[in-house]
């Protein structure tokens, strides 16, 4: 967590200095688990800025729909810095007009996880080094901040942010990332049945409201493929085959692309879970191509990438 | 179900060099093979396989050039990743891998595909009919674009 003061600062200061036109970074929402991303245009608007667990979104979704020419600063955690980068080689976005605050990750809280570990409704929550002090209408508690973490942020392999122009405050010790999803090795170890099973648990209950595909960095398409009408996709309905469809081929276009931020499955309504696929069809590019999404500003995705080198690998 | 298993073959159209093999493929497939000529294998979208299987189909045959002897230089080599880790994601979804072949041709090996297509049949004759992503409902109709083909 970056000392919410400095911040601050630094906002205001490359805002009066004119270096950018506008910050992007998250406010207070209007409850207190959630923070809601908010666009400073003001050196004196920087006080709205707050730093803690409850920022859900991932700011880098947000970068696609502005202006072209405007200089924009953005707040940035590991997986936004990932994703501004693998958008940058994806010439989405241009690198030149963004000035990145790098920011100290200690992970996005899970609010659903933590409304369902209390009673009650949650007047407020404030975070004390490891543990979160929840205020309920008569009580008070204190939760390992651990338990409540979401799936993405206990998995991440890289919280802290890459390629940024200025970081404010200090990078905390890491000691012992997982470099592979326990959640894929998890579901790996079950056997097909029982995979598909889960699979379609999760998918079947989705409700094609679209919002993991709004809340993803790297879903920036003006046109989906399930919004094609000629031709059409995949059905359009709730129906087993429509979300099957719409499960499979999300996380397939974002093999080598998804920056596992969660956000997807944070934004869903429905809890569904997502990043099992994702992490796996990443893993599998780090395997076969090496290739890690976001590790430098030059490698092209896999799929969009592909050379004779590969006849090795063309068994029949 | 019939007994026999159903199933497409994607076909690139610059994979067969011999005439008859081509004809062959046009005329002369057995009735429970579909076949979609593509222009080249870089054409056959990971949709397009995923639409076979809902659409009830047992397998799926992809069948394109060798590396070097790509029509459009490099198409193959694109299919070849993406359709490669689409049908390790199907098989991580649960479906069984032996569901999906790949057969890369050379343009000299004529006749091969006639094998392909016999070999590919019994793997899936001793899988059995495949129901995983199957989207069908009882009465055949999904209720969208998917009619039994
Ligand atoms: S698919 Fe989900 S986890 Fe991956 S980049 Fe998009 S929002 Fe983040
Ligand atoms: S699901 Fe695929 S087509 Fe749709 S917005 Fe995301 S990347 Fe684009
Ligand atoms: S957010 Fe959830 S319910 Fe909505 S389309 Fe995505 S997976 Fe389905």
């Amino acid at each position: 967590m970056a000392n919410i003061d400095a911040l601050r600062q630094e906002v205001s200061r490359v805002l009066s200095e004119k270096i950018v036109d506008v910050v992007l970074g998250f406010e207070a929402g209007s409850l207190p688990t959630r923070n809601q991303p908010v666009f400073i245009h003001k050196a004196k608007e920087s006080k709205r800025l707050v730093d803690n667990g409850f920022g859900s979104n991932n700011l880098a979704a947000l970068l696609a729909q502005r202006p072209k020419d405007e200089k924009i600063g953005v707040i940035c955690r590991g997986c936004e810095s990932r994703a501004i980068r693998a958008l940058t080689v994806e010439q989405q976005l241009n690198r030149e007009n963004l000035y990145l605050i790098g920011v100290p990750c200690r992970g996005i809280i899970d609010w659903r996880a933590l409304e369902r570990a209390v009673d009650g409704e949650i007047l407020a929550v404030a975070e004390d080094g490891e543990d979160l002090l929840v205020t309920l209408k008569d009580d008070e508690k204190k939760l390992a901040r651990a338990e409540v973490l979401h799936s993405a942020c206990r998995n991440c392999r890289q919280p802290d942010p890459v390629g940024t122009d200025v970081l404010i405050g200090e990078l905390p010790a890491r000691e012992g990332l997982a470099q592979r999803s326990p959640d894929v090795a998890a579901f790996l170890g079950k056997d097909a049945d029982a995979r598909y099973a889960i699979f379609s648990e999760e998918a079947e209950r989705c409700i094609r409201c679209y919002a993991c595909r709004e809340a993803c960095p790297m879903c920036y398409c003006t046109e989906c493929f399930v919004d094609h009408i000629t031709p059409r996709w995949s059905e359009s309905m709730v129906s087993k085959g429509g979300t099957q469809a719409w499960h499979i081929i999300r996380a397939f276009h974002q093999t080598g692309r998804c920056v596992s931020c969660g956000a997807c499955e944070r934004a869903c309504p429905m809890e569904i879970k997502m990043e099992y696929i994702t992490d796996r069809l990443n893993e599998d590019m780090q395997d076969m191509y090496g290739f890690e999404v976001g590790a430098n500003d030059s490698d092209q995705p896999p799929f969009a990438a592909f050379s004779l080198d590969d006849r090795n690998r063309f068994k029949e | 179900m019939s007994a026999k298993p159903h199933f497409f073959l994607f076909q690139c159209q610059y994979c067969l060099a011999a005439s008859d093999d081509q004809h062959w493929v046009e005329n002369d497939l057995p009735k429970n093979v579909k076949l979609i000529k593509t222009p080249c294998t870089g054409r056959i979208s990971p949709m397009f396989v995923l639409n076979a299987f809902q659409s009830g189909a047992d397998g799926v045959l992809i069948s394109g050039c060798m590396p070097e002897k790509c029509h459009y230089i490099k198409g193959n080599l694109g299919a070849r990743r993406q359709l490669d880790e689409f049908a390790r994601l199907l098989a991580y979804l649960g479906m069984q891998p032996e569901r999906v072949r790949f057969v890369w041709m050379n343009v000299s090996e004529r006749g091969r595909i006639q094998q392909e297509v016999v070999d590919f049949e019994a793997q899936l004759a001793a899988l059995g009919p495949s129901e995983k992503f199957a989207a069908i409902s009882a009465s055949g109709n999904a209720g969208g674009r998917y009619g039994q083909y």
